[in-house]
């Protein structure tokens, strides 16, 4: 008995220690792997835009990068930033809101296929669509223009991508789903009584909307609002692609163009532009936070309730054509071209005798193709796997502990989502290039791993905080008192009821991986080169037809990714 | 011996003292119930000792075993300390069957399949879930829930057994017949039990002691019994029901048996009242009079004559609010017993059923 009870004490006295030492270890450990991806990159970058060489070389301080954000040319592309972020963000709200209440409010037929169609250009790398409307879009040749000259017999063009409607277009078709996904859960999740209480207290049906269900949703409105803004100062893809060849600048081509483009490439001027660009971020999520401050979700969040639905009548058909004709437009017209050019021997001449496979064998016959696919697989498994089992800790950490220290781990896990790929590859390029040489990481496949990962934090840790903060402290309590240690009652209780939740930040993680190309072309070497990467050179040395073929392989892909998501884990959780 | 004790056992949550330095020993096979309005510290107490919450200062020990000790700084995890718990929310794995949650605590610690199996079935027939065994957790009705986590709690054998409000969940049929259903399982198994409730008459049907707390303090230990009729201040007094309170003044005071007799006077009124301890003449008491013990149309030692100004039918009962030397007194009384508002009545209370208690 007493051996027995000393035992127990000695053991007890071991998880004591553990606890009171292993902790403040464990704090310290994660807080310097975070800031190691978030701090460093983020102090490397006021150091470069300070800094008169290159990384590596010695040099000294001043400010001349930031004296060269004064030249019109940068002003210039500020302003065309900000102006096409507005008019996309505030374009695709609308469309949006409109298409979030047709799913979640009204008797439209097909709700549920119209959620998954509208939804689905999301996880469409951009790279992919980019080039797809390029081919549909070009003023010469472009599959639209051409169906239209022979429609009408006229020799003009319906439409041209290259321009300031076509970067706005481009990046609509990934706003939108992007504020849809947002709105459409406040939709739902909307207790009815609230707009009943309205309706019995004498408002009328559109009061009601504007005074009860809209200003409900103004808080997630505006934060929808403002992220998107944000992700559009952000989007390299759509500028770089229609953009760049005539003459549209912004900000993140600028600073691809110094840093890549130019014969003595200007490292200061560009990273100036991307530290003075994430103050500007920061800025923003400053104003959202005090925009924010003290408004409640409550009310939107929790249950599900049955909504109220709206009967449209005969106008549901009309409301049913809205949300399929933005599916046809985002997805099956630029899936189409891909189609159609990956079998003829040039794009835009589509005559029976042009057809061919030769781009299908070129592609599968093509070294670097391979190598980047495999260099992509590679890190969208190691990326998603490593960021997820960091976010997980860190959400648990920051959801489920009252450790000292949990509100700096949160901070930091937070600092990369207003920090845009390419910024952030800059942050990372200075930061490699100063490490001592022993630790080799610039031009491995490591420097690619650890920025995908910072870039992938974030997501990480709201998917399994959400996860968490649905399952109830007592469910996690009941089990300890019961017997069970700390490491089983993660894996018994609450990695078992939160798998589903992993599984769909694993995929959003793997997908972000796949189709990551602005911090990827800054950090990436010839033997390092991803799928995105080799994308945009094929697509830039001409050769769209053998691009639209590797656009195929990755759609295929994507959709799998998706049909499994759907199918076997979507039918576990009700959120995401 | 499995018990239950804590010393000088304290928790703060910033600047507020939740629990403040309390002693308690609950012992082996007995039922005691820790009650008080929310924000009390009742909760807060049971959390350190099922060892989910640390006490900052103090010891508390489960039978000769101490585990956790503030000063030694010593603490023993949950998961070491050998307890079942029911919680508030039942806390129902939803992943699991019926089965898989009551053999929980058993297979985190590595038991035999064979053993677990039998162990279980019986812990589901303590409760009378044996048919239920396969279905999924998340389709049980609450009492059905509420039965499943008394058998996980239990099935370990735990040496004592914690119980958050598991009833208040329940609607009230269902609640008083889950009440009695556990009193009478935990008497016939024995187990020292330490239960949270803000319910009264919860806390007086099931216990073997109450231990009444409020601000983090408690206020008086005893049986249901006592520190009903001999509240030990006018906080416990006032907790269980709404009793009469009236202001008098000690003029003489005698010991009798381990009360006190104390001759009193006040408003209108001169008579006898008891206390648990002795006054001084000239002292200022305040004495407790139930409702159910004040008895009409009978003039005695304490007496009133007062005007009825409402009346409530309560079915059993019937409520009165009668206006007598300027003060309002509630009475029950039969409900047969007609009283239209404004009839004049008589009051009168026994000296056994006058308690005073410091103002």
């Amino acid at each position: 008995m007493t051996v027995a009870v000393s035992l127990e004490h000695r053991e007890a006295a071991l998880t004591h220690g553990l606890s009171r030492y292993g902790r403040p270890a464990a704090i310290g450990l994660l807080v310097l792997a975070l800031g190691f991806l978030t701090v460093y990159p983020l102090a490397m970058l006021l150091y470069g835009s300070i800094h008169s060489t290159p990384p590596g070389m010695a040099g000294e301080f001043n400010s001349a990068g930031y004296r060269a954000l004064l030249a019109p040319d940068n002003l210039q592309a500020l302003a065309n930033t900000a102006l096409i972020s507005l008019v996309k963000t505030g374009l695709s709200l609308a469309l949006a809101i409109l298409m979030a209440w047709i799913v979640a409010r009204t008797d439209t037929p097909g709700r549920g296929v119209l959620e998954i169609l509208i939804t689905l250009p999301f996880f469409i790398p951009p790279i992919l669509t980019a080039t797809a409307w390029a081919m549909l879009g070009n003023k010469q040749v472009g599959t639209i223009n051409l169906a239209w000259r022979w429609i009408t017999g006229s020799d003009g063009g319906l439409i041209d991508v290259y321009s300031y409607g076509g970067i706005v277009w481009h990046m609509m078709q990934y706003a939108t789903p992007f504020i849809f996904l947002f709105v459409v859960d406040a939709f739902r999740a909307m207790d009815p009584s609230l707009e009943e209480a309205s309706r019995m207290s004498g408002a009328s049906r559109w009061q009601t909307f504007w005074r009860v269900t809209f200003a409900l949703m103004l808080p997630v409105t505006t934060s929808a609002f403002i992220l998107s803004f944000i992700r559009g100062m952000e989007s390299f893809e759509s500028a770089v692609f229609f953009g760049t060849p005539v003459n549209i600048k912004v900000l993140t081509t600028q600073i691809f163009d110094m840093i890549t483009q130019r014969a003595q490439p200007d490292y200061q001027a560009a990273t100036a532009m991307g530290f003075a660009s994430l103050v500007l971020m920061g800025l923003l999520l400053v104003l959202q936070g005090r925009l924010l401050r003290g408004r409640s979700f409550t009310t939107v969040t929790g249950k599900a309730y049955a909504p109220n639905v709206t009967r449209l009548g005969p106008w549901r058909w009309l409301t049913f054509a809205i949300c399929f004709a933005f599916f046809l437009l985002t997805v099956v017209l630029p899936v189409g071209q891909l189609l159609l050019s990956s079998f003829f021997q040039f794009f835009g001449f589509y005559q029976i005798d042009m057809l061919t496979l030769e781009h299908y064998r070129s592609v599968w016959a093509n070294d670097e193709f391979w190598h980047a696919f495999g260099n992509t697989m590679l890190l969208g498994v190691c990326g998603a796997t490593a960021t997820m089992i960091l976010g997980g800790i860190i959400g648990y950490i920051s959801t489920r502990t009252t450790w000292p220290g949990r509100k700096l781990i949160d901070v930091l896990a937070w600092l990369p989502w207003m920090m845009p790929g390419m910024v952030l590859g800059i942050g990372f390029l200075w930061g490699f290039a100063t490490l001592p040489h022993w630790m080799p990481i610039y031009g491995t496949l490591w420097a690619l791993l650890l920025a995908y990962m910072a870039l992938g934090t974030p997501v990480a840790v709201r998917v399994t905080s959400g996860a968490y903060a649905q399952i109830a402290r007592d469910i996690e309590e009941c089990s300890r008192v019961h017997g069970a240690n700390w490491g089983q009652t993660m894996l018994r209780i609450l990695v078992a009821l939160a798998w589903p939740a992993f599984a769909v930040g694993w995929v959003l993680i793997f997908f972000g991986i796949m189709r990551e190309l602005s911090a990827s072309i800054l950090l990436y070497v010839p033997d390092t080169q991803v799928m995105s990467v080799v994308m945009l050179k094929m697509w830039n040395s001409g050769k769209p037809e053998d691009v639209s073929v590797v656009g195929l392989i990755m759609l295929a892909l994507v959709l799998l990714f998706r049909w499994v998501q759907l199918r076997f884990i979507k039918r576990r959780i009700s959120t995401l | 011996m499995p018990g239950v004790t804590l010393k000088g056992v304290g928790r703060r949550f910033g600047a507020l003292k939740a629990v403040d330095s309390i002693d308690l020993a609950v012992e082996h096979g007995e039922f005691v119930t820790l009650l008080g309005p929310s924000g009390c510290g009742k909760t807060t107490t049971l959390r350190m000792v099922a060892g989910l919450e640390r006490n900052d200062s103090g010891v508390i020990a489960i039978g000769d075993r101490v585990v956790s000790d503030a000063a030694a700084d010593l603490f023993v995890p949950p998961d070491h300390r050998k307890l079942g718990m029911v919680f508030q929310s039942y806390a129902i794995w939803p992943h699991m069957t019926v089965f898989d949650n009551v053999a929980y605590p058993l297979s985190v610690r590595h038991v035999a399949r064979a053993e677990i199996r039998a162990r279980v079935m019986a812990a589901l027939k303590l409760v009378e879930m044996e048919a239920y065994a396969g279905r999924p957790a998340p389709a049980l009705s609450g009492g059905q829930q509420q039965r499943v986590a008394i058998a996980r709690a239990l099935v370990f054998e735990p040496e004592v057994l914690l119980l958050d409000e598991p009833l208040s969940n329940l609607d009230a049929r269902l609640r008083a017949q889950m009440g009695d259903e556990f009193r009478a399982l935990q008497r016939r198994l024995k187990i020292t039990t330490l239960y949270v409730t803000h319910d009264q008459e919860e806390a007086m049907a099931l216990s073997d002691r109450v231990v009444v707390m409020d601000k983090g303090r408690v206020l008086q230990v005893g049986a249901p019994e006592e520190v009903y009729h001999r509240p030990a201040s006018r906080t416990v007094a006032a907790f269980f029901g709404t009793p009469n309170f009236i202001e008098a003044r000690v003029t003489a005071s005698r010991a009798n048996g381990r009360d006190h007799v104390l001759a009193i006077e006040g408003a209108g009124m001169r008579g006898d009242c008891r206390a648990a301890e002795a006054h001084e003449p000239g002292d200022a008491v305040l004495v407790m009079i139930r409702p159910e013990d004040v008895t009409l149309d009978s003039a005695g030692p304490l007496s009133w004559q007062g005007t009825v100004v409402d009346g409530v039918f309560r079915g059993p009962r019937r409520t009165l609010t009668i206006e007598a030397q300027g003060r309002r007194f509630t009475v029950e009384c039969r409900a047969t017993r007609a009283a239209s508002v404004g009839d004049t009545v008589t009051l009168s209370v026994d000296a056994d059923n006058a308690w005073a208690v410091r103002p």
